[in-house]
Parts: structure tokens; sequence; C-alpha cells
């Protein structure tokens, strides 16, 4: 029994609290005697020991694969698994991730950063530092959906038989369950029951058929189909989102780069400046679109309050299609453009000085330097001229605003162009592009610093050694990115069912009611008995409600004081 | 006075003394109660009923809606100073909002709705926590980055908020249902010792009983154990007259049994040291990125005083918090209302976590051109939906129910504020912008 007293007072008042007392004494832990000491425990010799003593059995291969798929089924050791997974989610919030930021691992693996070489050793032995490709957050995933797997295939042929066969058991002892309220009817048993049934079918209760095992009742259940198919659909979207992202990752293409503002840029393999395909994704699934930032509108708050808040990043573009149609429309930073199914997004700026290297008199170098912002204000780059002899590189910096005082220009840090200063370092060598090496940076190893200059746009200026260096403009580039992921709005529809799921498998709750009859002398005495198993304080107002229908749909026994509950010597009798 | 002084003002003092001073009343409302005897105090003429602490409770009532609408007046001048954007576009903004959220629930749902005044000055408090928390981080209203105009801005951050603010309502019942059922417990077990030396109950065991039966149900929030019998509310004995007249205890007495089964030294250490696991972020904020750890020396310079300070402040708020409910234990709701209430906010809010991580991927898809980067934040709050997804599914797992699903409760709001104040302060990723 679930009740040790009998709630002879109905419903709990609406409002009123909880109980507050304190539980009734558990019971003392039981003292039993261990097997050998009792006296009826069997000989040795009668009972010999099928295996070898000594040591911990050791499960055969068969065996041990149905102990951990038991072991998996378990609610316990899914919750181990996303413990699991949360530990390590937490160590990759913490440490620096490859693909999101390659420097600061490069600083932490050389103990520039960080905690120190050895630490980083053990990262690195443990996949810490790409967390979410190393072996043991793949493998944690893969158990944990062999779990949900393992979990929910009997959870489905359960449901499944739920929602063939299920009905509600009748009840043995309506007096006996949680919420009880009974009241006294004129009307005969059988309309009684027939109210009863007419009431709860139309508030869709699943009804169990009338029949001879239990003729004076009338059986109904709700809740149970919705709160378990919720839950089940919440898990199983969970596949669907696996699969969208797994398919995702297969199919999908997205492509980084930079265009100098008037410059052209066109839709091929070749022409990103990073690339990152998946095995799926081939060279002509290219849209062979054409590019071209017309202008990239960029401005800042300038008052001294908020100064350096950007106030709007916009690349005005002209998109001409493979079939030679063309049309103008901007990029914004949360206003992607769609090109044929690849979107194109924003992500990045910089100022593009032209420069132009001249080497003996002859012009070694002529192009936009893309420039990458820094922390401080600053914006920096690199020249590279494999034309001249020996190699000229240069590394470039522009400070927007450094307007000239007295004691020569000031550096403000303020992000725009109004009095743009360009300086150089100049070395020469090798500058060793036959490797592969970043455009933007110079590969210092085996050069030598020659000097360095800072130049206003317009000028020009000898850096020495027969290098001269112009600065005729300044442009601004921007930094897109162009995807094409299929599988988003599959993922979005995973999400969508999983939210759908989550809802009724939380608050759908599985209750029953009983409307139960009996000839009391010359009335009906109606008993509605009511049971949930979730959210009671949700049942309590409808199993109000249930019983305040029946009796407003029931003409009222003549004596009003009809007691609310069985009295003592009608029990006895039964 | 230009708007932005005036919401200010309106924030840091105004709003401030008046959810403290609504808190000390609402506590000082429950001491009454405990003080004076529970029971119906008939007041003589015309057969009114004397409710102990009513005018206290009016009190704290006016005072925390005053509050509450200096508070709105605050988030609506920021707003105006800000240039007519949404108030939620900053950490400092983020707290303020939740901690209007959640004294609006306390007021709104719990006061209101459903009649228990006992629980709002402990929502009060995590209120002022939170915004105290605010102030930390105070900044000046100003504009938008560009990147954050967008309706998912609304969506996602409202949403957030509005989850965080019912995790932070489901960890303040989780924190008192530890403390009371442990109480419980105590009392339960010292009664239990007493009735076994006297030779009664014994042999009939119907807590046994019931145990096996609760765990035959393995439903999530299944029906509280109604083992514990209905107390005398407002003179209206619920229990029908059927129970053994043993039973009955002193309502007073029981009181003091609670309090008497718990040390307050004790609580306070624990909740001042289990604080410290994760505001040791304040010490640690400042000059984190700009020190190294590779030097003893320059270790040194990471000890700031003001970080300090806020670490130091911060637990020791929090254990006086916990035996400010040690004092007022015997009016807390009981154990498994308690229960019961972390269960309903905490189911409540996950839906909405949820929805906000997927907005926060649709935003992240629209704005960064791919809807996961298994940055910080997002990394942050995968975990604590996790955490809390963990926490549901224990409520459902016999064994872990009640006491170590409550402790699940419990880290998973550690990892809401690790999601929140760490995330923020110390690991830098693409929210960081968002940031202070």
């Amino acid at each position: 029994m679930r009740w040790p007293e009998r709630p002879t007072g109905g419903v709990r008042p609406a409002g009123a609290p909880y109980p507050s007392r304190p539980p009734p004494p558990a019971p003392a832990p039981r003292t039993s005697l261990p097997v050998s000491q009792v006296d009826s425990a069997p000989p040795p010799e009668a009972n010999p020991e099928v295996r070898p003593s000594g040591g911990p059995r050791i499960p055969g291969p068969g065996e041990a694969v149905v102990l951990f798929w038991r072991w998996l089924r378990r609610m316990k050791s899914a919750l181990y698994l996303l413990g699991l997974l949360g530990v390590l989610t937490v160590i990759a919030t913490l440490v620096p991730q490859q693909p999101n930021v390659p420097t600061t691992v490069r600083a932490w693996r050389a103990g520039t950063e960080g905690p120190g070489v050895v630490v980083s050793g053990l990262l690195d032995a443990v996949g810490a530092y790409d967390m979410y490709g190393a072996p043991i957050f793949l493998a944690t995933l893969a158990l944990l959906f062999t779990s949900l797997t393992a979990c929910l295939i009997p959870r489905y042929r359960a449901w499944w038989r739920l929602l063939r066969r299920s009905r509600p058991p009748a009840s043995g002892s309506p007096d006996h369950q949680p919420y009880v309220q009974t009241f006294g009817t004129t009307a005969p048993r059988d309309e009684v029951l027939a109210a009863a049934r007419t009431h709860l079918r139309g508030r869709r209760w699943r009804l169990r058929d009338p029949g001879p095992d239990a003729p004076d009742q009338v059986a109904a259940e709700r809740g149970h189909v919705l709160r378990e198919g919720g839950s089940l659909l919440f898990h199983t979207s969970f596949y669907l989102l696996l699969i969208g992202v797994v398919v995702g990752q297969l199919v999908s293409f997205s492509g980084q780069v930079g265009i100098v503002e008037g410059q052209s840029w066109a839709d091929t393999a070749v022409g990103y400046w990073s690339y990152s395909p998946g095995r799926l994704w081939g060279d002509d699934d290219h849209r062979a679109f054409t590019l071209t930032v017309d202008e990239f509108e960029v401005d800042w708050y300038r008052d001294p309050e908020f100064g350096g808040t950007p106030k709007v990043f916009l690349a005005h573009v002209t998109v001409t299609r493979a079939d030679g149609s063309s049309y103008q429309d901007t990029v914004g930073g949360n206003d992607p453009l769609v090109i044929d199914g690849m979107k194109v997004h924003l992500l990045d700026w910089g100022y593009a000085p032209r420069v132009v290297v001249f080497e003996g008199g002859q012009v070694v170098h002529d192009a936009h330097v893309t420039l990458g912002a820094t922390e401080q204000g600053l914006w920096r780059g690199a020249v590279k001229a494999p034309s001249a002899d020996p190699d000229v590189g240069l590394n470039a910096y522009l400070y927007p605003y450094a307007p000239e005082r007295e004691n020569g220009p000031v550096p403000t840090g303020a992000p725009w162009a109004d009095d743009p200063l360009l300086a150089f370092e100049q070395y020469r060598g090798d500058l060793r592009l036959d490797r592969v090496q970043n455009v933007n940076t110079l590969d210092l190893t085996g050069l030598q610093l020659e000097n360095d200059a800072y130049v206003r746009p317009g000028e020009v200026i000898d850096l020495g050694n027969g290098v001269v260096v112009a600065f005729p403009e300044l442009r601004r580039w921007v930094g897109l990115q162009i995807s094409n992921r299929p599988t988003v709005p599959l993922l979005l529809l995973a999400a969508g069912l999983i939210l759908l799921g989550l809802v009724p498998s939380l608050y759908a709750h599985r209750r029953r009611v009983w409307v139960h009859v009996r000839d009391v002398g010359d009335h009906t005495r109606v008993t509605v008995a009511g049971r949930t198993f979730q959210r009671p304080q949700a049942f309590e107002p409808e199993f109000a409600r249930v019983v305040a229908a029946l009796r407003d749909r029931l003409p009222p026994a003549p004596d009003p004081e009809v007691p609310a509950t069985p009295d003592l010597t009608e029990v006895l009798r039964r | 006075m230009t708007t932005a002084e005036l919401s200010k003002v309106l924030f840091a003092p105004t709003t401030f003394l008046l959810y403290v001073g609504a808190m000390l009343a609402y506590f000082w409302t429950m001491a009454q109660r405990i003080d004076r005897a529970p029971a119906v105090e008939g007041q003589g003429a015309a057969g009114s009923v004397h409710v102990p602490g009513r005018r206290g409770l009016w009190l704290a009532t006016g005072l925390a809606s005053l509050g509450l609408a200096a508070h709105l007046g605050h988030l609506v001048t920021r707003s105006m100073a800000s240039g007519g954007r949404v108030p939620w576009g900053n950490m400092f903004e983020y707290s303020s909002v939740m901690g209007f959220g959640v004294v609006l629930a306390g007021l709104v749902i719990f006061q209101w709705r459903m009649r228990r005044p006992e629980v709002v000055g402990f929502l009060l408090l995590g209120a002022i926590l939170t915004m105290g928390g605010a102030l930390l981080v105070w900044s000046e209203p100003g504009p938008l980055m560009p990147i954050l105009n967008s309706e998912w801005l609304k969506i996602h951050v409202f949403a957030i908020m509005l989850a965080a603010t019912i995790f932070t309502v489901g960890f303040v019942f989780n924190g008192l249902y530890l403390l009371r059922e442990t109480a419980e417990r105590r009392v339960a077990e010292s009664n239990q010792a007493r009735a076994v030396g006297s030779t009664v109950g014994a042999a009939y065991s119907p807590a046994g009983t019931l145990d096996e039966d609760a765990d035959r149900d393995s439903s999530a929030d299944a029906v509280p154990e109604r083992t514990t019998l209905p107390d005398a509310v407002e003179g209206v004995d619920l229990r029908g007259g059927v129970s053994d007249p043993t039973e009955e205890l002193d309502e007073g007495a029981y009181g003091r049994a609670l309090k008497a089964a718990i040390d307050p030294r004790r609580l306070f250490a624990g909740t001042w040291l289990a604080t410290a696991g994760l505001s040791w972020v304040f010490w640690a904020a400042e000059g984190w990125h700009r020190e190294s750890w590779s030097g003893l020396g320059e270790f040194v310079t990471l000890v700031n005083w003001e970080g300090f300070a806020r670490f130091f402040t911060v637990n020791t708020v929090l254990g006086v918090a916990a035996v400010i409910a040690w004092v007022l234990l015997a009016r807390l709701p009981a154990a498994t209302t308690l229960d019961s209430l972390a269960y309903r906010t905490i189911a409540f809010g996950f839906p909405i976590w949820t929805f906000a991580v997927i907005s926060g991927a649709i935003w992240a898809e629209q704005s960064w051109g791919r809807y996961w980067g298994w940055d910080p934040k997002e990394t942050s709050a995968f975990l604590t939906w996790l955490a809390y997804a963990a926490y549901l599914h224990a409520r459902a797992t016999r064994g872990l129910r009640g006491r170590g699903a409550a402790k699940l409760g419990i880290l998973a709001f550690a990892v809401l504020m690790f999601t929140y104040f760490v995330v923020n302060l110390v690991v830098t990723g693409l929210h960081s912008y968002a940031g202070l």
C-alpha cells in the first residue's frame, strides 16, 4: 500500500502546504546472521565449488558483451557517461582548442604560455587540444548513443504495447486511492456509470471497456501515452541531430577569402585563402559566381564616451552569376547573402594599403596588402617580393590615426583612418616561399633586419639597399566566409522535435480516475477515486473538476447530510 | 540629472536598499511566526483571527513591490540612455534583468499564486546576490556592437536570462531542501533510535514498504510521499483525526529539534568553502592573462586585494545566507515540498534553456556562419544543459532521487555560474565582446 493512513479528508485544499511533519521512523536495520553461522547451512562437501576458488571470476567474451550491454542499459550508466562528457567539455573550455585558437595552442605547446611543457604534454596525450576530435570524446559520445539505444529499444516496445493494448486497471478498493470523494445521488447505478463514461470520454480519457470483471465501476486513464511518447520523441531526435551533424561534415563546404575593395573574386576551388570541404564535396560543386566588393562601409562612435564602439559594418557587393546575370547586394554582420545556395558571411575586415616596391629601378611588387587587426589598434601584414634579388620582405604596420606632433607621429589607437601611417621593417634574404606559409607574416628564418621607416599616403620613401617603397592609396578589404551546409534544415527539424518531445515528457502526467457506484438504501453512493503518478499539483484541480462535473450531471440525494466518507459499519460489512 | 545618472541612482542605491529592506522584512516575518505560537490566537471581539507577522508581511510585500517598480524604472531609463535598445546587451544588464525576474517570480508566482511567502525572502537574497554581481561588472549605458544588432538578441538572450533566472530560483529551493532534509532526517533518525530502544515499531516498518513502492514507480516527479502528515494549517487539522496520537509532536519542539540537528558553524564553513570552489574566479580574473604562471615571482603579482575582497564577500554572504536559512529552519516548507518546488522550477526552466541554446545556434549560423563551433560559451551552455539534464534524469533514477538529485541540481547551478562568470571573465571566445 502506498498510503499508510486512509486519506479520508479527500482532496488537499488548493494552496494548502504540503506535509511538514517528520516521516515516521524508518525500520530498524534487520540483524540477520551470516549464512555460515546459521546451523542449517549445508556442509561444504554437500555443495562443492563449481569454479576454482581464489580471485574474482573472469567472464568469457560473450558473457562480457552481455554484461556490458546490461550495464549500458542502466540509467545510471547513461548518467555517468553524461558526466564524463561534461568533464571532457570542461577541459575543452579551459584548454585552448586547436581549431579555434591555433596560436594560443602553439604557445601552450612551446611552454611560453599556459601551465608549462610537462602539463602540456599530458594534455596532448589525451587530445585535450582538439577535444571534439579526440578519440576519448568520440568514444564517450558513441557509448552514450549506444546506451541510449539500449535504453530506447525496450521502451519503444513497451510504448507500442501501451498504444495498442493498454486499458486502465480496475481498482479493487477505490476508497483506498490517494484521492477520494464520495457523494450520493438518486440516479440509478447504470445512469451514473453512463454519465461518468460520457463525461470522461468527452475529456479524452481512455476508458476501460465495461465488463463482468468490474461491473460497478468506470476506470479511466490519461497522459501515459503522451508522456512516454514525448520522452521517446525527445531522445530519438538526438539520432536525427547526430545524422545531421555527421552527414553535414561529409557534404558541407566552407572557405574563407579576403577581397580588397574594387576587386573581384570568383568562386572556384583554388580561389580561397583557406578551404575546408567535406569528403563528399567536389570541386565542381562550386557555383562559379563572381563577387566584386564595391565598397566596404565601416564607422564608429567617435565621441569620447563610447569611443571606438563600432557603428556599422556593411559590404556593398556586385554579384555576377555563372549565367552572366548580375545584381548588387549587401553583406552585413547579421545579414548573410545567399548566392545559389552558397551563404556569404562577413566575418572580418582590415585595411589594404597599395604598396609599390621598386628595387634597382624595377617594380618588384605592386598590390594591395591585406593587413589584419591586432589588439593594440594596429593593423599588420607582410609584403613579399621574391622577384628582387635577394628577396625583399617587408613587415608592414598601419596606424590608422597617427597625427604628426612636435616629437613625430603619435599613434592614437583609434581605428578610423583619418591620418594613417604605414611603417615598414625591411628584411632581405630567402623568403622561403617554396614552403607553405601564412600570407600575412614573414618566415623570419635566416632573414636579416636591414632597417625600418614609415610613410604617409601618397609618399615615397627610400628604405636603403636600393629599395624604394611607395604608398599611393589606402583601401579596405573584407573577410568573407562562403559556405554551403545542406543539412542545416535537418538540424533545425531535429532541434524542433527535441523541443516538441521535451515539453510533454515533462508536463504530461499519467493519472487514473475510477468512478465506483454502490446502492445504499434508496440512493446510489458514488465514489470518485483518483491516483496520479506525476504532478499532483496539476491533478488536484482536475480531479476536483471531474467530481464537480459528475455531481452537476446527477440529481443529488435528498438528504444533504450524506457523510463525506463511508461510515465504519459499512466498511465492516464489506 | 541625465537619464543615465537617473538610471544608476535607481539601481544603486534605490532598488538595492528596497530589496534588502524587503528581504529583512520577510525574514523578520518568518521569525515572528516561529517565536509566537503559530496556533490560532483569538483576538477577542468579532472573532478576527490574529496571524502573527501579518503586518510584517505587508511591509515586506510593499518594499519588494517598490523595489520592483524602481528596478523597472532603472531598466526603462537605461534602455533610453542606451539609445532605445533592449536593456540586455552586456553582463551588467543581464545580471540586473535576472535579479528583476527573480523578484518578480517570487512575488507573483510564489507569494501570490502559490501562497508561499516564506520562500520569497530567500529569492530576494538570490536576486540581491545576482545584482551585487552585476555591480562588480558595472558598465555605462551605451550602444551595441553591430553584430549584436539583431532580432535574435531579443530572443536568444532573453531566453537565456529567463532560464537562468528560473534556475537561480531552483538553486535556492535545492539548497533549502538539502538543509531541511538533513535536519529532518537527523531528527527522524534520533526519534527512531529512541523508538528502537523502546521496542516500538521495529516489527512493522511502514517506511520500508513505502520505499519499495517508491522505487517501483520510476517516474520523474513522483507524488511526494505523504508519510509526513499535513500539519495544522490555520487551525484546520487536515489529518481528520485518524493519526496515531503518539506521533503528535509539539510544533515548537520539532522546530527546535530541527535546528539542533544542524551545527551552524559547520554549515557556514561548508557553504563558504563550497562557494569558494567557484568564486576564486573573482580573485583570479584580474591579471589572469597579464601574468605568467611559470615563475613564482610573477605568480605573487596575482594577489590583488580587490579581487580577494570580492571572493571573500561572495563566500561570506552565501555562508551568512545559509545561516539565516538555519535560523528560519522551522518555518521553511517541508523537505518534500522544497524538493517538489525545486523539481518543478527546474523542469520549467529546462525547455527554455534548450530553446535558448537552439536559438543561439540559429543566430550563430546567421551571424558567424556556423551553427556550432565549440566556442567556450557555446560549450559551457551545452555543459549547463547536460548538467540540468542529468538532474532531471537523476530525479527518475532510483537511488539518486532526493539528496543525490538535489546535489546534482546544486552542481548544475555551479555549472551555470561557471558559464556565466568564468567564461565571461577568464576564457576568451567569440562571446567575449558581449562580456563586460
